[in-house]
């Protein structure tokens, strides 16, 4: 009798062992959870949205049913806690950056990449912090096609193709204004970083640029 | 126990098993010695190859020209021939490559197709020649959606240079001339994997060779007992206690019943059970090793890894915000427009775009709501370099959380860590106060890194 209580007691144990081992997480399996209630944002979080109406169900103390962790916005498109911005609006950052007036050219019309060649000039002044700050920026962003030295040489840029050499022909002669239009609208190849480079990161990097174009 | 007197025939019935010992011992030391020559051999070779392979490559490079009497009119003279390469890389580059469409047409065996002077009128001014009415001109503009090449104001040494560059191409890359140097970088790779393929499978042979040596050892050792048991059993003149210990009998049964195995086998299975009771423990909470399938198939070794592109690139919002941000489709399309278009987990994309969902992929690092945690703050002013929270990522080919991400991991982190102090006139008087009165670096815990509500409120 001792001996079957005994026997019980340590298959208990080595169950409750396998149970607790299978905590941690693996796969796809996130692991358990130690306070959920206070894991799961309860605002918006535009980073890890939940879309499933009962996740969390079974602790759920929401007055509207759902899950605890529900963490959508209804009103938004798909439901997304993420939203771009509203058209023809002016980001307010300190920088004190108006927004850039030449629209992207036309296919095959080189317009207004023109009219910016010529009238569009650096806000910033021409020091070796800015330059240095853009060539961070120049590594970060431009580097993987046009080069470390910007001769189109990228990692990227030999399979993507087509990649100029900033100290070579016409490149050379690119004015500021020019690289600050490609930059925002793309070229030829080029699509279009004004979503990626803030308009002041991008003037430094023009000023990187302008560097690399004297090489 | 006694031998004296009778030392010497012992001598004699042990002396083979020594001999058989050090013959062994001998045999072992060879191998090793060997393998390690042979390995210093191989490694000889390959820096012959090695050199040999540049030797090639200075070659390949210094192909002498030749003057053919066809290309008369397209000089094929070295200089010539360096001027028209760095003018076409220079300017032509961007739409043109020899042997594939990139915008424009590819240009290997250009001079064939088309007469001289009617390359050098398309490059000066293209639109002119389409629009004088040219059936060839009019019918590549048309295949090419209609792009224009912009004109290029060159002299017309400049045009035949490029000509030149472009027809010394041509000839070279049907001579197979671009092989060589690809195959030596594929060689070179190989040989890279190869070398440490060789270092591992000679620390194996070493390892297998000593475990060889050892069971040897062990075995003769056991024969040399086992002799010696015999012979001592054999003789009339032990006492008492020696002919307990030579005609010691072992009974696994007994020794399983034993109170003492018994009680030393519970204590490891309770060590045991505890040790995992307490990880398992300790584990909930933490999600180190999350490693979720995400809806397309990135891989950040491929991104990050071989193509060396920037963690910043991508996520552009780790040296400003909160937050690192996971990209928008339209950073993919920036290369996607045109690699791997076929691609089915490219495709994906494509759709993305085309009914404007969003690619909903699965968080990884899940920070508690409870706790606060800034990117730029740690990344931008901190200095501290993305793998070092994240891990190898550049290897990852499925990323998963590398680090705990539990608070102990933190406040370890704040408590070892020097702030980033010089060029951030931020710190100037915290420093100065700080070396009042220590000598040691300024942590993250001294500027109050381990105040609760720095991280939770």
């Amino acid at each position: 009798m001792r001996y079957t209580s005994n026997l019980k007691s340590l298959a208990l144990g080595v169950m409750a062992m396998a149970g607790l081992s299978a905590c941690g997480a693996e796969g796809n399996d996130p692991g358990l959870e130690f306070a959920p209630q206070m894991y799961h944002s309860v605002p918006y979080d535009p980073l890890s949205q939940i879309t499933n109406e009962s996740a969390g169900e079974w602790l759920s103390t929401r007055k509207d049913e759902r899950g605890e962790f529900y963490n959508s916005n209804p009103y938004n498109p798909h439901n997304m806690n993420m939203r771009v911005p509203p058209e023809n609006t002016v980001v307010r950052n300190g920088t004190g950056m108006l927004p850039y007036r030449y629209p992207k050219d036309s296919a095959g019309s080189t317009y207004y990449l023109d009219l910016a060649a010529a009238n569009v000039k650096n806000p910033l002044p021409e020091t070796e912090e800015i330059t240095e700050q853009g060539r961070i920026l120049y590594n970060n962003f431009c580097a993987p096609c046009h080069g470390g030295s910007g001769a189109g040489d990228g990692p990227v840029g030999e399979v993507y193709k087509g990649i100029p050499n900033f100290a070579g022909g016409r490149y050379a002669e690119m004015t500021e204004g020019h690289i600050y239009h490609v930059i925002t609208h793309g070229q030829g190849r080029m699509w279009p970083y004004a979503s990626q480079v803030a308009p002041i990161d991008r003037w430094k990097i023009v000023r990187y640029v302008q560097t690399l174009q004297k090489q | 126990m006694s031998f004296t007197g009778n030392i010497g025939p012992l001598l004699k019935r042990l002396a083979p098993a020594v001999l058989l010992l050090s013959v062994l011992l001998l045999c072992g030391m060879g191998a090793f010695a060997q393998t390690e020559e042979s390995s210093q051999k191989e490694e000889e070779d390959d820096v012959v190859t090695a050199s040999q392979s540049k030797d090639t490559d200075i070659e390949a490079d210094q192909v002498p020209q030749e003057v053919s009497a066809e290309g008369a009119e397209i000089p094929q003279t070295e200089e010539i021939i360096a001027q028209g390469k760095q003018l076409f890389t220079g300017n032509c580059t961007v739409c043109h490559a020899l042997n594939e469409v990139v915008v424009g047409p590819a240009l290997a065996g250009i001079h064939e197709r088309r007469p001289l002077p009617w390359i050098k009128a398309f490059i000066v001014n293209s639109q002119r020649v389409i629009q004088s009415g040219d059936a060839y001109a009019v019918n590549l503009f048309n295949t090419y959606n209609k792009t224009v090449m912009p004109s290029f104001n060159f002299s017309d040494e400049e045009l035949t240079a490029i000509i030149a560059y472009l027809k010394y191409e041509t000839e070279n890359a049907a001579q197979g001339a671009n092989e060589p140097a690809e195959s030596v970088a594929g060689n070179q790779g190989e040989g890279a994997g190869q070398a440490g393929n060789e270092a591992s499978a000679f620390l194996t042979t070493i390892v297998v060779a000593l475990v060889v040596v050892l069971v040897l050892v062990l075995v003769v050792l056991i024969l040399v007992s086992s002799v010696l048991l015999k012979y001592l059993s054999q003789r009339t003149d032990l006492d008492e206690e020696d002919k307990e210990i030579v005609n010691r009998q072992f009974s696994f049964g007994k020794l399983v019943k034993s109170r003492s195995f018994l009680g030393v086998l519970i204590f490891i299975f309770v060590a045991v059970a505890i040790k995992t009771g307490i990880d398992g423990l300790y584990s909930i909470g933490i999600q180190q090793g999350y490693q979720p399938e995400q809806p397309i198939a990135f891989s950040h070794k491929l991104h990050a890894g071989q193509y060396q592109i920037n963690c910043n690139y991508c996520h552009t919002g780790v040296y400003k915000a909160k937050s690192a941000n996971i990209p928008s489709v339209n950073i993919c399309m920036n290369c996607h427009n045109t690699i791997k278009k076929d691609s089915p987990e490219i495709q994906k994309l494509y759709a993305a775009v085309e009914t404007n969902t969003p690619i909903e992929w699965v968080r990884v690092h899940n920070l508690p709501d409870l706790a606060y945690f800034n990117h730029a703050q740690h990344v931008n002013v901190g200095g501290i370099e993305c793998q070092t929270c994240h891990g190898p990522v550049q290897e990852m080919e499925v990323v998963y959380q590398h680090a705990e991400l539990t608070m102990g991991w933190c406040i370890n982190c704040h408590r070892e860590t020097a702030v980033k102090t010089e060029d951030n006139d931020y710190y100037d008087k915290l420093v100065k106060l700080h070396n009042a009165n220590t000598d040691e670096p300024m942590t993250v815990e001294d500027i109050g890194g381990l105040e609760c509500a720095k991280c939770h409120y």
